[in-house]
């Protein structure tokens, strides 16, 4: 229980109203991220939403932090300078899972090895949405409900959680839409891990998988937080795609950061050092080339 | 509360629940209207009248709270027991529409209010505290008159003969 909240989760909306659809699962989502920022109490200038292009990019826009609508595919490019150069921000990179898996796919595998300190909350509705109903690369290969693939795509699906897993991200958690409250606290705790966090949300498209409705019958809490890799890649082998829930965290070092398997970044360079060691290497060059 | 939590849950834990029902029906009526507004749909007016009503409502709860005299607990979202992935009195926001019309605005509306009562009435029939089951039986007897009077309400809208499922301009798939 915390007694010193005091900033209600409507005060983190801005004046802005959403163009979702109605029913659509971002908006659970957006309700989601204003109650834990009202949750963890933490101050409007201190927070950065990042995002790409999609209509779950644009959620930057309905909130009252900061905010950056970027390029599509490279929220997570533009989130990963931002919280080095700031590391006093709380980050947060959003979008869809065509902006980050297909598009900025490259983006994903290297974030999560990079470990740098910052919350990448990706609203899965295995479709583009934005562009009209194609498939993505989370549609199930046998998804027929584009003109562009009428019988399917025939490519199995992307699977976010083992691809992060293998990648090294060090924060692993499946959200539902449509259980706010649970994802305010998972994305609560997302947030307070320090190293790269990747949460992969459920988030239906009632417009082109209205199908998705289902999905309130079908998801499930279910994973329990594992601090072992080998066991979240064995856990990973039976999940249904539905379960809710932290399912790996790597243990953090004494100092607080978090034990990825890539080295972290040294956040506590200056800019004044960093110019120093460059001039430093220049010289060493320039003598090398003279002797 | 769930029916473990509220058992032994304290006068100002109750009405910090209470307090937090209704101002996120409000808000989510709201937030409705908002919707429906974005949309050119007229049903964002009685959105936004329910909207009003709830506020009337937590002002009630917190006049009460105020009376008991207990502070209220500031509690995380995350932290509430409520029976229901939100809170009871949230209209559902998945059964939205951006066609939807007075009746289905309504019958959305009258989930929620039953919703809040059978909230109230578990804690009323639970609660192991006197003074909890006193205001939960009178905060359950009053969503019940709201329930009433938006049956009344319907009754005067029936369904209007274009559904969602008519839709004449329906989104476009251009691929
Ligand atoms: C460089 C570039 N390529 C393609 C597009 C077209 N485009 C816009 S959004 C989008 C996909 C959006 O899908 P997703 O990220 O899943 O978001 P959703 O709309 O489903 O929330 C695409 C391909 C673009 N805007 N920019
Ligand atoms: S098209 Fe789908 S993803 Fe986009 S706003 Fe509508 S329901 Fe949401
Ligand atoms: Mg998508």
């Amino acid at each position: 229980m915390n007694t010193a909240v005091v900033i209600r989760p409507k005060d983190y909306k801005s004046a802005t109203k959403p163009v979702w659809c109605p029913g659509c699962g971002d908006f659970g989502v957006l309700n989601a991220l204003t109650k834990t920022l009202a949750g963890l109490a933490l101050a409007p200038a201190q927070v950065a939403v990042v995002s790409g292009i999609g209509c779950s990019s644009r959620l930057p826009a309905y909130t009252s932090v900061y905010g950056f609508h970027g390029v599509h595919g490279r929220a997570l490019p533009v989130a990963t300078g931002l919280a080095v150069a700031r590391p006093d921000l709380t980050v947060i990179a959003t979008g869809g899972d065509g902006d980050g898996f297909s598009i900025g796919g490259n983006h994903f595998l290297h974030a999560c090895r990079r470990n740098v300190n910052l919350t990448y909350l990706v609203m899965d509705n295995a479709v583009y949405g934005m562009t009209k109903g194609q498939a993505s690369p989370t549609s199930a290969a046998d998804w027929a409900g584009s003109k562009l693939t009428p019988d399917g795509t025939g490519i199995a699906a992307f699977r976010p959680l083992e691809i992060a897993l293998s990648a090294g991200a060090g924060f692993i958690a499946r959200g539902f839409s449509g259980d706010p409250n649970a994802l305010a606290g998972l994305l609560a705790e997302a947030i307070e891990y320090p190293g790269f966090a990747f949460l992969q949300v459920l988030s239906p498209c009632i417009t082109y998988r209205p199908e998705q409705m289902e999905y309130k019958a079908l998801v499930a809490a279910g994973f329990e937080p594992l601090a072992d890799r080998n066991a979240a890649f064995r856990r990973l082998l039976t999940d249904d795609g539905f379960t809710t829930g932290l399912l790996y965290r790597a243990p953090v070092a004494a100092g607080g950061s978090a034990l990825a398997t890539a080295a972290t970044p040294d956040d506590t360079a200056s800019l004044a050092g960093i110019a120093r060691e460059f001039t430093a290497a220049r010289l060493h060059a320039a003598n090398e080339h003279e002797s | 509360m769930s029916p473990e939590a509220h058992a032994g849950a304290s006068v100002a834990l109750f009405l910090a629940h209470a307090v937090t029902l209704e101002e996120e029906a409000a808000e989510r009526y709201d937030e409705l209207a908002d919707t429906m507004a974005v949309h050119h749909n007229e049903v964002a007016a009685l959105f936004r009248r329910m909207a009003g009503y709830s506020r009337l409502h937590r002002d009630e709860a917190l006049g009460r709270a105020a009376a008991e005299g207990d502070a209220l607990p500031a509690l995380r979202p995350w932290e509430f027991a409520w029976p229901s992935p939100e809170s009871p009195e949230s209209a559902a926001l998945e059964y939205t529409h951006y066609l939807m019309d007075a009746h289905q605005a309504l019958t959305l509306a009258l989930a929620a209010e039953r919703q809040a009562q059978a909230f109230y009435q578990q804690v009323a029939d639970t609660t192991a505290d006197s003074r909890v089951r006193a205001l939960a039986g009178e905060f359950a007897e009053e969503e019940a008159e709201h329930a009433r009077l938006l049956e009344d309400w319907l009754a005067r809208h029936p369904p209007t003969p274009a559904q969602p499922k008519d839709d004449l301009d329906p989104p476009v798939a251009v691929d």
